[in-house]
């Protein structure tokens, strides 16, 4: 079965044919050119494909695309129009990456939370960013730089 | 002139972090190739060992969108790094499940695998192996009947009529005689099982013939240039026209090391001239057709005088290598040459054997073999440190090894600061201080280890190096080094930018392209630091001295009052003179005359270690000089363990490495807490779980766990110990692999120390530590 | 993954009408994140799915006259951030919170969970230890279906082919009580439950306890109930009490862990979980959230 998808792609209206069966990830990578949400493992386990669906995060590899008709879908390129956010100036700061390739869908995560919870504890930062893996740093500049946007925030009476 | 390090030694973020952290970097899935791009699915064998009797691709063909159908008899030839062992589709046999039978390109992924599925293929099971006792014993099925005929590196030695693909020896010294002076003796058997590199990316592969004939591959690779070697010598192309491009690789860990389903992709684009073919594997083909870490029996015994002194140890270890070797036998062999452990013992005798078994291929993996004998080791001397009535750090720093002494091999040992690192780990683990936890159900255990690794490469690997300076006064640095994440593009801009004056800024490092970049061997064995790393330097030299030689010419001030400081160059007599590079090195320095002297300024740059010689005398291992140098290191746990459920918690681990000189210590330190974590992994939960028929059970995330952020300690603390290696960059010498390997043994030897339990197989689950706990059979022995 | 129709109906009449059409050659789709997957690899081929995130009837979490109810729509995240389940229904809350992760918890619903009656899944224990029931509907009528008999078997609940799950019903309770959900994992992170507890006890020295991946389905512990009813709780018969509970479970050996591993951990766990519930019931801690095993 074939559907025109209309929804709302960082910030500007698309339009796109896709069967039933094709997965969110996939039409966002091979058909709109969105390329930062990753394949990792395919069953929502490894978090490289994370995208913001109305303001939560959600794993486009185990999403249909027809399921966003008429949503706002943020992925990584979207948050970006000032420049680097908060966020990802505390990642660059810190080291926060080695490969990269879990980068984007950690951004993704950490957005969503301080979205919700601005100056979140260390365990809260954690139990947040559980279902994104990292194979190389071992979590621990990527827990710092998310301690330093925290305090920030605080400092910042956010 | 000043004398001290500008850049080198300092801390700066890393050169690709930016690209990384907005999305920019683009991975090799993420380059756009238009509509022309076809896709490849493979189908996979269900056997561990089969004969292949017949391959009916007649439906596959008819089924529309299908553009090519491959098989084996397509491509007959044999290819491998140092054993040439492997097809690119299965010829006649399968040899573990999983192997690729059938290849199809199609149109789109979807067409593929629907016209794999119609493949049929008949097979007649043959009898398997999954074990390397199995494998040695003298009636066992051949798995590679062929053995003898197979191409081979010298400096192995395969033992053809057997499953033994190489066996590495050592005999120094008397052994025997060692035994008779020892005091005391332990002995024990170990048991380490396949573990998954688990990269985020998988494997992937673009690949394109055009109809120029010219091969053009975009690879998630840490091998550019063996690639290209490999894909010119078996399609007997020209090297010139095959071109192999790095785009950023989303990990590495040795998995990407040589070459695996690349081979295949390329197949593909033969097939298809003019179409660019894209080969992905998934999460599960990741687990069974890129490659995973050598699995390992191994039996270790280590002979004391009272004094606490090794005198002798023999250690035998059977690997198994899984269906091919043609990687995994160097991991055999440079662990033959080393599975003494960090400590200078006068008798040595070590049988190294790779052993074929139908379980999937196995070949480098970060530590390279030396994770999994250190289990052995470094459990040996805790239990003799407890039987002997020492300290275990005690009894490592007796028996450390210290330059100049001989190595299992009897080559000199390099200079390490292999006791400042024990004595560092211990100062920050607190060693000998009792803790205890609040909870009354649990207890807090330490545990230590000691360790070493060496690059373990051809005697005649090399690095090689361009630099070229733009108008700006910037520089490309041209490498064929690869960035897995490690900080290798920032390790080389310091260094180019320390030798020619430059702030980092002015500096580019770029990623392989073996069309431009010059050679390097791989991105392997933690050495480019090292190797890659002195071949920038001396390109940077090169690029020196032809500055100040246009310096001199224009100026007239001789060569050795002239310095380059501040992206520019300085004089020592007249401190007013600086000429910027902005000024010259392209347009080259005008004249009185107006005419110009100079011209674009480009440096080059090679190494090659000239001392190494792999050629031992096979019965023995010696007269040879097989490896350039060691690197040594320490590492210790603190853990909670819950005596009810045998659950632990790392609280706080501290580990120290030698790494000579640290280019940038920041991110060595990262490459401390990345290893440690990593190997906290293979420690406590990964495991590659197999059926009886050689059917992986978790080959996915649901099953095979990495570790999350949850699960890693709250306390890190990566030590930088610096005892400069003499033919290293500023001194450096490579440490990133060598992480990973005292977590094993110091996780186990912290749950011995704690409860008494001694686990001699990883991991060292909660289910084995209540099970065993109480049983006398796994109760450790005391003074 | 094949082809399929997709519809996305407004009104649950519409769905039910549909369902009762196309029978088992459907599939209901909410947050999706065991469908896809399933449909993915090919487990479960559907003809049509009608996706259920179109009816707004089955969204929100609601106090009505001694019960609170949970619309079919309701994702775990929702719970989580709802105070009522946080203060009411900590056990619930607790599985809710360790269920995958954020990024499967904003779409994944503790309805699809219980339909698709994993072993493992975290919604089942909570709901048997409250006396739960589970709303159905169908184009011919309605039903509630007491969470214990929901559950049938592996993957098999008590639902007919044309029928729906609209949501869950759980009773409030009246006076003190106390409860847990303690979670048997390979580790901290993500990753499905080798084991589960809720426990659920008040102030009269009542007490449920309900186990999930130890049995084909979610079970009561009705012997190490019946042993504690009435009594005041201390170490030692809640040590009794969790080897009764063994005799209720029949855990089978898997890669995740071995039955005689399940079986010592049930143990230990349905004495924490019976320890932590007084505790809590009486003095507020351990805290939400605390890891017990």
């Amino acid at each position: 079965m074939n559907h025109t998808v209309k929804f709302n792609l960082n910030g500007s209206p698309v339009e796109v044919q896709v069967k039933s069966n094709e997965k969110l990830l996939d039409v966002l990578r091979d058909k709109l050119g969105v390329t930062s949400p990753k394949f990792g493992c395919g069953v929502g386990e490894c978090g490289a494909c994370t995208v913001l669906i109305d303001g939560l995060s959600v794993r486009s590899c185990i999403t249909f695309a027809v399921e966003v008709e008429g949503k706002n879908v943020v992925s990584l390129e979207g948050l970006q129009a000032d420049g680097p956010t908060k966020i990802q100036k505390a990642f660059i700061k810190n080291n926060a990456f080695q490969c990269g390739f879990c980068a984007p869908g950690f951004v993704m995560s950490a957005t969503e939370l301080i979205e919700k919870n601005p100056s979140p504890t260390e365990e809260e930062i954690r139990h947040a960013l559980a279902g994104n893996l990292c194979r190389c740093t071992g979590y621990k500049n990527i827990v710092d730089a998310m301690n330093e946007v925290s305090q920030e925030n605080k400092e910042e009476g956010r | 002139m000043k004398e001290e390090l500008k850049v080198v030694g300092h801390n700066a973020v890393r050169l690709d972090i930016l690209e990384k952290v907005t999305g920019a970097a683009e991975y090799t899935d993420d380059l756009a190739f238009g509509p022309n791009l076809l896709h490849m699915a493979v189908l996979s064998s269900p056997h561990a060992h089969a004969k292949i009797l017949s391959i009916d691709t007649s439906e596959a063909e008819k089924l529309p969108g299908v553009h090519a159908v491959l098989t084996g008899k397509d491509f007959p030839e044999k290819f491998g790094l140092y054993l040439k062992d492997k097809s690119i589709f299965a010829v006649d046999r399968v040899r573990q499940v999983g192997e690729q039978v059938a290849g199809v390109v199609a149109s789109t992924y979807e067409i593929a695998r629907n016209a794999c599925k119609r493949i049929k293929v008949e097979y007649e099971v043959l009898p398997e192996i999954h074990d390397p006792y199995d494998s040695i014993k003298e009636d066992a099925i051949l798995i590679h009947p062929d053995l003898g005929n197979y191409e081979i590196e010298p400096w192995l030695d395969a033992q053809p009529g057997t499953n033994i693909a190489h066996l590495r020896k050592i005999r120094k010294g008397d052994v025997e005689k060692g035994f008779e002076e020892a005091d005391v003796i332990v002995e024990g058997e170990y048991h380490i099982p396949h573990v998954a590199h688990t990269c985020i990316e998988t494997h992937i592969s673009v690949s394109k013939f055009s109809m120029d004939g010219r091969l053009t591959m975009w690879n998630s690779t840490q091998s550019p240039h063996t690639q290209r070697n490999i894909m010119a010598h078996s399609l007997g192309i020209p090297h010139k026209n095959v071109r192999v491009i790095a785009p950023p690789i989303g990990g590495g860990f040795g998995g990407k090391a040589g070459i695996s389903m690349e081979v295949m992709a390329a197949a593909g684009a033969k097939a298809c001239p003019g179409h660019p073919v894209k080969l992905r594997w998934t999460r599960e083909e990741e687990f069974y057709n890129s490659s995973q870490r050598t699995g390992l029996r191994n039996k270790v015994k280590m002979g004391f005088k009272k004094n606490g002194k090794l005198v002798a140890i023999k250690h035998q270890m059977f690997w198994d290598v899984g269906a091919s070797a043609e990687y995994g036998s160097n991991v055999v062999n440079a662990t033959g040459f080393s599975a003494t452990g960090p400590y200078y013992i006068p008798n040595v005798y070590i049988d190294s054997y790779a052993c074929y078994t139908n379980n999937p291929i196995c070949s480098a993996y970060r530590g390279f073999g030396y994770s999994e004998f250190s289990f052995g080791i470094e459990s040996t001397m805790d239990r003799a440190a407890k039987k002997m009535g020492f300290d275990p750090v005690e009894l490592r720093k007796i028996n450390a090894i210290k330059e100049g002494e001989g190595v299992a091999y009897d080559v000199p040992m390099n200079p390490n600061g292999l006791i400042e690192c024990i004595d560092k780990v211990a100062k920050e683990i607190e060693w000998g201080k009792e803790e205890k936890s609040d909870d009354p159900n649990k207890i807090i255990a330490k545990g230590f280890a000691s360790v070493w690794k060496a690059p373990a490469m051809p005697a005649n690997e090399s690095s090689s190096a361009f630099i070229k300076f733009s108008e700006d006064g910037s520089i490309n640095v041209l490498v064929s080094g690869m960035d897995l994440g490690q900080g290798f593009l920032t390790a080389m801009a310091k260094i180019a930018a320390e030798v020619l004056g430059l702030t980092l800024d002015k500096v580019r490092v770029e990623l392989p392209d073996t069309d431009r970049n010059p050679y390097e061997w791989q991105t392997v064995a933690s050495h480019v630091t090292w190797s890659c790393g002195n071949a920038v330097k001396r390109a940077a030299i090169d690029a020196k001295n032809k500055i100040l030689d246009i310096v001199q010419r224009a100026h007239f001030i001789d060569k050795s009052q002239l310095y380059l400081e501040d992206n520019g160059v300085k004089c020592t007599t007249q401190e007013s003179f600086f000429i910027p590079y902005s000024d010259f090195v392209i347009t080259g320095i005008q004249t009185e005359h107006n005419t110009w002297i100079g011209g674009p300024i480009l440096g080059s740059g090679m190494f090659m270690p000239e001392y190494t010689n792999a050629m031992v005398n096979p019965e023995t291992g010696l007269g040879g000089h097989p490896m350039v140098h060691y690197t040594v290191g320490a590492g210790a746990v603190k853990i909670e363990i819950d005596k009810e459920t045998g659950r632990i918690k790392v609280l706080k681990m501290a580990e120290a490495f030698d790494l000579g000189k640290a280019i940038n210590p920041d991110l060595a330190k990262d490459q401390i807490v990345g290893g440690f974590v990593q190997g906290m992994g293979t420690a406590l939960w990964e495991e590659c779980i197999f059926d009886e028929k050689g059917k992986m059970l978790n080959d996915g995330f649901t099953d095979y766990k990495i570790p999350t952020i949850l699960d890693v300690p709250r306390d890190m603390n990566p030590i930088l110990v610096e005892v400069p290696q003499p033919d290293g960059p500023y001194g450096a010498r490579g440490h990133s692999e060598h992480t990973m390997i005292p977590v094993m043994p110091a996780v186990a030897n912290a749950v011995a120390n704690g409860l008494g339990v001694r686990i001699t197989d990883v991991p060292v689950t909660a289910e084995k530590i209540v099970m065993r706990m109480g049983k006398p059979e796994f109760m450790e022995e005391k003074k | 993954m094949e082809n399929f129709r997709y519809l996305k109906p407004a009104a649950i009449d519409k769905a039910l009408s549909l369902k009762k059409e196309l029978g088992s050659k459907a599939r209901f789709l909410l947050g999706g994140t065991d469908l896809f997957i399933q449909m993915d690899k090919g487990f479960v081929v559907p003809e049509t799915v009608i996706d259920l995130k179109g009816i707004d009837e089955l969204k929100g979490i609601e106090k009505k006259d001694g019960y609170v109810y949970v619309g079919a729509r309701v994702t775990w995240t929702q719970l989580i951030e709802s105070d009522l389940i946080r203060k009411e229904f900590p056990a619930l809350w607790e599985a809710s919170d360790i269920v995958a992760s954020v990024g499967v918890r904003n779409t994944g619903t503790l309805v699809g969970n219980i339909c698709n009656a994993v072993p493992s899944l975290e919604g089942g224990s909570p709901l048997l230890a409250y006396n739960a029931a589970v709303l159905v509907k169908s184009s011919q009528g309605e039903r509630e279906i007491p969470a214990a008999d929901f559950f049938t078997g592996v993957k098999k609940t008590a639902l007919a082919d044309d029928e729906m799950v609209t949501g869950v019903k759980i009773p409030v309770k009246n006076g003190k009580f106390g409860e847990v959900y303690v979670k048997m994992g390979r580790y901290e992170g993500e990753d499905l439950a080798q084991a589960g507890v809720a426990v659920v006890v008040d102030d009269k020295n009542n007490y449920r306890i309900a186990l999930n991946a130890v049995a084909p389905t979610p079970v009561r512990a009705e012997k190490a109930e019946a042993l504690l009813s009435g009594k005041k709780l201390d170490e030692s018969l809640a040590e009794k009490a969790a080897e009764l509970a063994l005799e209720s479970i029949s855990p089978i050996s898997d890669i995740r862990s071995s039955k005689e591993y399940r079986l010592h951990m049930c143990r230990v766990m349905v004495k924490r979980a019976l320890m932590a519930s007084v505790s809590r019931m009486e003095t507020g801690k351990p805290a939400l959230n605390t890891r017990l095993i």
